[in-house]
């Protein structure tokens, strides 16, 4: 309370509100809540035979509505040549949930994969702080040259190359059909995380992220900033799990939304904002309702 | 990047525009490497309504729903050992065959029709074909009824009690009226209804089951082979084994030999109850059977 600090940016507030007001950590546990959830109901929806949400997250049912990742089906659709109408209602279904939800809100809300990175990244950036580890990084672009990569392979062998080493395939399968040998691949791409690159996997390559996050461009549920209270902090982009979708807003007040398809709508930067600067938001509907 | 190492340490950029083509140029190879490999695998009985094996795995979405529906929970998702065919669904025939169910649910469950819907009925499926592998250890070759067989194999093991209690139940539906007397007074029982045969299963003593060997062997119906898999065949609106007398050829003896028609699906069933160590009769997924003729 004693000393005010100043920061350089677009924000108009001129002091740094010392104290948070609201709950900490609150998003962030909603989410990790909601995360949870899904995954054990696919798990329970077997187990205990509750057929609320059978399959995976490859491709399940939703009381019966079929939803169908959107990478595997244009592997698919390449690999075998067929057009199979199930396969394209449950993308169509996937397409207007996250269209709803935000896009990559699929990463941070329900990827098992990413909640583990997350708490890998937790470890790296311990390891980083006491110096026995570099941080490297890659070029984010990489995630499209996979996505046609893998597509370009499913269409050239006839195979789904990349259901076979999807981590995230193969981490929502052992949740509901019991652990599988791939997961020591999995594990190596964790530890891989931890000693060499931040969450590189999420980060920089995969493919199954890339349909949400075109997703994400379209869809209107994003965060949104508040100029008058921001006071230029930066605390938002030190938690952001993608720190430079924050960019055009909070540095360069380019929009009043992140309009990243990037951004996976995580929350974490709302938690973290003491000036209570960022909120979720619906961008073009905001007005009208 | 040799040559990086005599001077300053790499610019990041560089490093970023290396390491990049590095990892693309190494996964490209490796897909397109690996997947001649990763489909190789072709030993796996599918279930029904799979297409051919090639398209099965471009189409298969390995979400397991198959599996979730299955009521005889048969259905299994490939191991990477499996070789390489990964979180598709396969069936195990000696652990437990499809039983061909009313409405296929598998099938009715594949987001994908990796299992083709055009499938409505069991008897049409095409998992492949059973054949008789094993004619050294067929007990119907050799003439041997199931159930004496069944119990000299529960006096070396008679850990699974439900096993026992199956040879008994199928036991006492060939005894013929007076041959069921001797059963019953020999156990002092009252009835031979479900239950009183459970109890007797619980307290079974080795002694007991050398009698019922004795017993069994010269019951009426041990003079006929065993016909189990011709009994327990899913199909039953066509014939899926005949029996068929062969002379053997060394000691001009005649052999009644199973011997599978074009109606078998290769469900399995007949693999998963063979009585013999090895199931004598076994599937091959993925062949029809006019290949097998041949």
């Amino acid at each position: 309370m004693s000393k005010v600090k100043t920061f350089k940016g677009p924000g108009l507030r001129i002091e740094n509100s010392p104290q948070a007001k609201h709950r900490k950590n609150k998003w962030r546990n909603i989410r990790w809540s909601i995360l949870l959830f899904f995954n054990i109901l696919f798990f329970a929806s077997f187990y205990f035979d509750i057929q609320i949400l059978e399959g995976s997250l490859s491709a399940s049912r939703f009381l019966g509505f079929h939803l169908i990742d959107p990478l595997a089906a244009f592997q698919i659709i390449l690999s075998s040549r067929i057009l199979m109408v199930n396969l394209v209602i449950g993308v169509i279904t996937i397409f207007i949930i996250y269209l709803m939800l935000g896009g990559r809100t699929f990463c941070s809300w329900i990827c098992p994969y990413h909640w583990l990175a997350e708490l890998g990244e937790k470890i790296h950036l311990m390891l980083k702080r006491q110096n026995r580890i570099k941080a490297h990084t890659f070029d984010k672009k990489i995630r499209y040259l996979f996505y046609g990569l893998f597509l370009g392979l499913s269409f050239l062998t006839g195979y789904t190359v990349f259901e076979t080493i999807n981590p995230v395939a193969i981490i929502s399968r052992s949740i509901v059909y019991g652990p599988a040998l791939l997961l020591i691949w999995v594990s190596a791409l964790l530890v891989f995380e931890v000693v060499y690159s931040k969450r590189a996997w999420c980060r920089y390559f995969c493919p199954v992220g890339v349909s949400y996050q075109l997703i994400g461009y379209a869809s209107p549920l994003r965060i949104k900033w508040d100029k008058e209270k921001c006071s230029n902090c930066k605390r938002c982009q030190t938690v952001c799990l993608v720190p430079y979708v924050l960019h055009e807003s909070v540095n360069k007040d380019h929009s009043q939304y992140v309009d990243s398809g990037a951004c996976t709508r995580c929350g974490l930067c709302i938690d973290v904002c003491d000036d209570e600067a960022l909120s979720f938001g619906l961008k073009y509907l905001d007005k009208i309702i | 990047m040799a040559d990086n190492n005599n001077k300053k340490p790499m610019n990041r950029r560089r490093f970023i525009k290396t390491s990049t083509a590095m990892i693309i140029g190494g996964a490209a190879l490796a897909g397109l490497g690996a997947a001649p490999l990763l489909r190789s695998q072709t030993d796996l009985l599918r279930p029904p309504g799979a297409l051919d094996e090639d398209l099965f795995l471009a189409s298969c979405i390995k979400c397991g729903q198959c599996l979730q529906v299955c009521p005889p929970q048969v259905i299994k998702l490939a191991n990477i050992t499996q070789g390489f065919a990964v979180g598709s669904p396969y069936i195990t025939a000696r652990a437990g065959g499809c039983i061909l169910c009313a409405g296929l649910p598998c099938v009715l469950a594949c987001p994908t029709g990796s299992l083709n819907h055009d499938l409505s009925e069991g008897k049409d499926a095409q998992m492949g074909i059973a054949v008789i592998s094993q004619p050294n250890t067929c007990l119907s070759i050799a003439g041997k009824n199931d159930i004496p067989y069944r119990i000299n194999q529960l006096v070396e093991d008679q850990s699974d009690k439900e096993k026992t209690s199956q040879v008994i139940s199928d036991m006492i539906k060939r005894l013929t009226k007076d041959e069921k007397e001797t059963f019953r007074n020999q156990f002092s029982l009252n009835d031979i209804e479900t239950g009183t045969i459970e109890k007797l299963v619980s307290k079974l003593e080795n002694s007991d089951l050398n009698w019922l060997k004795d017993f069994t062997d010269s019951a009426q119906f041990s003079k006929i082979g065993c016909r189990i898999c011709f009994d327990e065949c899913p199909i039953k609106s066509e014939k899926t084994i005949s029996f068929e007398e062969k002379i053997n050829s060394k000691n001009a003896k005649t052999e009644i030999w199973p011997v599978l028609q074009k109606s078998c699906v290769g469900c399995g069933v007949c693999e998963e109850k063979c009585p013999t160590t090895e199931a004598s009769i076994t599937i091959i997924p993925g062949k029809k059977w006019q290949e097998v003729q041949a």
